[in-house]
């Protein structure tokens, strides 16, 4: 999570990598997202690089939480549609290179 | 049960049928002890008979004792009997019943499923990077937002204090001057708000009803102007500005002179403020007649209840009049009735005359710092000089109570006076009545020229009449009977036919003499009839609207329908006329039904002509 220079682009001196969890997108209630961006915080960084242990951690986490049918993906690059059942869609960026999509439906 | 008890051999036998059969057992054990009662009975009737001899006693108790070995195998016989009566001992019918059954009827109930949404988008390390980027900016920003809020914060803390103190004294200052002004025109603002109703009445209501009504038309009360100093007081005079049209003058005194009012007062209203005076000028004595100078439309003089007479100029102060008669030396000694100003003199000096209960016309001119009076006619009846309590002689003055300049000769006017006489005097001549009119019985309220034939002339008075003249012919063309006092009659502006009169009933009354000669168009009562009297009258020149004013201090604005103002048609052969002619052809029209042939011309002298 430290900060460091990304080495693609130097026409700047510092080209800094932000590692917080940003929420792109997101229609649940805001103690609700809180709650879940720290799970899948926790998954992140408890998987480093194994995405799809980090999927089902955090799958598991919140069918026991918020009830079944939850989906998550995680990665690194990937499109999507989807249908969700509303208030429960979180879309969130996390460590600057992974994209997690958590929906219910 | 005694017997079940004795015999259970007897019961073994049953055993297999006593369920079946439990009625039938019931039965015979009912019949047992009805035995054994009987048999007991029996004992009894025994021991009550008559005693029998001893001896036989002992008898009597073998079989007694006897009984119970008996009774054992008494009953094994009738049990072992009964087996014959009951040969039907599966003595019962078979019988089947089915329960209705109701019918089935389905029934789905669906839940609304969840409500869902769709939602897209493309992961790739770009947006990744960029949604960082874009963020980590907006954050950035946030926080100089906010410092500069804190140091914001702490500036205006400081700073707040002495921006106040000097924010009052340059607040007062500035009420004084420019923001009066502002103030006026938000009042006017929040009024064409709050009376907008009745501005649209005013402007677009037109009684539709009057289509089908062919001669009677309608008045619509709009606004009511009031001031709450005057409440008490009577409108004595009502004017509209000559130059504003939507101006109007009124005066608050009083004409019940049994309670008389100490102050009064000479408000401007205007029909776009009607809630409060534009220009108020509060004197100490009440106000009975005013009158607005034809070209200087802010110059507006005053007469009052102690005779004295007030030039104001409205445009420079209300508090103070600019000229003042002296009340001792220089003033009416009677009430000022009406007043008016006249032409202005060669030298330009306004001037103007008052007519007061004292009996005199005064002519006022308005020299550099003071006001020149003039008496012009002292109006002493047409009697004999009578004796005065000392012995001098004495001649009476009529009582003045109003003034009518002829509109196109200025030298002529017009005074009625409280006998009920109608003097045409003229300026040249002060001690001379050009022609004096016995017109009415009670006091002359007011009078008004035509304003399309400049011979015609209306008066009205308390005697309950209003009467219509021509000049030089002392009997009245018209005279019009109204049923109680009439506190002002004029014409109207728009019509040489229309005029308008108030009554004390409350009533206001409309004419057109080309509609109807004898009966009013239009008798509406305007304030209830109980509290207030209507006093005064007046046409605005322009607008279809009347404004009449009452004893309570109130001005009501009424809107004429559309048949009390019935525009002249021109006729076919003549569509060139314009509106000025055809209205003096139709009062022409009107007047050569009732004034006499002016000469005889001899028939006889041109028909022998053409016949020859």
């Amino acid at each position: 999570m430290a900060e460091e220079p990304k080495p693609r682009e130097n026409k700047e001196e510092k080209k800094m990598v932000y590692t917080y969890p940003l929420c792109r997108h997101s229609d649940m209630p805001e103690e609700t997202k809180l709650e879940v961006m720290e799970y899948v915080v926790t998954a992140c960084e408890k998987f480093t690089g194994n995405n799809e242990a980090a999927a089902k951690m955090i799958k598991e986490e919140m069918d026991k939480k918020y009830g079944p049918p939850f989906h998550v993906v995680v990665g690194e690059g990937f499109g999507f549609e989807l249908s969700y059942e509303l208030n429960n869609l979180l879309y969130m960026f996390f460590g600057g290179n992974l994209a997690i999509c958590i929906w219910k439906c | 049960m005694i017997e079940m008890g004795l015999d259970p051999d007897a019961i073994d036998d049953d055993d297999d049928t006593k369920t079946e059969i439990l009625p039938e057992e019931e039965e015979t054990v009912e019949d047992e002890e009805e035995e054994v009662e009987e048999e007991e009975n029996a004992g009894e009737e025994d021991d009550e008979a008559p005693p029998p001899p001893p001896p036989e006693e002992p008898e009597e108790d073998e079989p007694e004792v006897i009984m119970p070995a008996i009774s054992p195998s008494k009953a094994a016989v009738k049990i072992g009997g009964r087996p014959k009566k009951l040969v039907n001992s599966f003595n019962f019918s078979e019988r089947a019943a089915l329960t209705y059954n109701n019918p089935m009827r389905s029934q789905e109930v669906q839940t609304t499923p969840p409500p869902l949404a769709t939602f897209s988008a493309n992961v790739l390390q770009w947006v990744i990077y960029d949604a960082y980027q874009a963020d980590y900016e907006a954050q950035q920003l946030e926080k100089e937002l906010e410092k500069e809020r804190k140091e914001k914060e702490k500036a205006s803390t400081s700073r707040a204090r002495p921006v106040r103190k000097a924010g009052k004294v340059q607040l007062s200052e500035a009420v004084q001057g420019r923001v009066l002004e502002c103030w006026r025109v938000l009042e006017r603002m929040i009024n064409l708000n709050s009376y907008t109703e009745i501005a649209k009445d005013y402007r677009y209501w037109d009684d539709p009803s009057d289509e089908f009504r062919v001669e009677e038309g309608t008045l619509l009360p709009l606004w009511k102007f009031m001031y709450d100093k005057t409440k008490t007081h009577t409108v004595t005079d009502l004017d509209w500005n000559p130059y504003y049209y939507d101006l109007f003058t009124v005066c608050f005194g009083f004409f019940d002179f049994v309670k008389p009012i100490n102050n009064g007062a000479v408000c401007l209203f205007t029909i776009k403020n009607p809630s409060f005076p534009d220009y108020i000028c509060i004197t100490d004595s009440a106000v009975m007649c005013a009158d607005i100078h034809p070209k200087y439309c802010y110059m507006v003089v005053i007469g009052q209840y102690d005779g004295a007479v007030l030039v104001f100029n409205v445009q420079q102060s209300c508090k103070d009049p600019i000229f003042k008669s002296n009340n001792v030396t220089n003033k009416h000694r009677g009430i000022v009735w009406e007043i008016k100003w006249g032409p202005d003199l060669p030298d330009g000096e306004l001037n103007f005359f008052s007519v007061s209960a004292d009996g005199k016309v005064n002519n006022w001119v308005l020299m550099q710092n003071e006001l020149m009076r003039l008496t012009i006619i002292n109006l002493y009846l047409d009697q004999e000089a009578v004796a005065g309590p000392d012995g001098t002689k004495f001649r009476l003055k009529s009582c003045a109570s109003c003034i009518k300049f002829h509109p196109d000769n200025p030298q002529i006017y017009l005074v009625g006076t409280e006998e009920g006489l109608i003097y045409k005097c003229s300026t040249q001549y002060s001690s001379l009545y050009l022609l004096t009119y016995k017109a009415h019985d009670l006091p002359i309220s007011r009078m008004d020229f035509n304003r399309y034939n400049r011979d015609i002339f209306i008066s009205a008075s308390y005697d309950w009449r209003v009467k219509i003249w021509d000049d030089q012919r002392l009997e009245p063309l018209f005279s019009f009977d109204l049923g109680d006092r009439v506190g002002d009659v004029k014409w109207a502006p728009y019509s040489s036919t229309v005029f308008a009169a108030v009554t004390t009933e409350g009533k206001v009354y409309v004419f057109d003499l080309n509609i109807n000669k004898y009966k009013p168009i239009c008798v509406q009562a305007v304030v209830s009839k109980r509290r207030n009297k209507l006093t005064r009258l007046a046409f605005n020149p322009k607008l279809p609207i009347i404004i009449v004013g009452d004893d309570k201090g109130c001005v009501t604005t009424l809107k004429l329908s559309p048949n009390l103002r019935i525009p002249c048609k021109a006729p076919k052969k003549q569509q060139h006329l314009d509106q000025w002619t055809l209205q003096c052809m139709k009062l022409d029209k009107l007047l050569s039904l009732v004034r006499e042939p002016v000469t005889l011309s001899l028939p006889s002298d041109t028909a022998g002509l053409e016949e020859d």
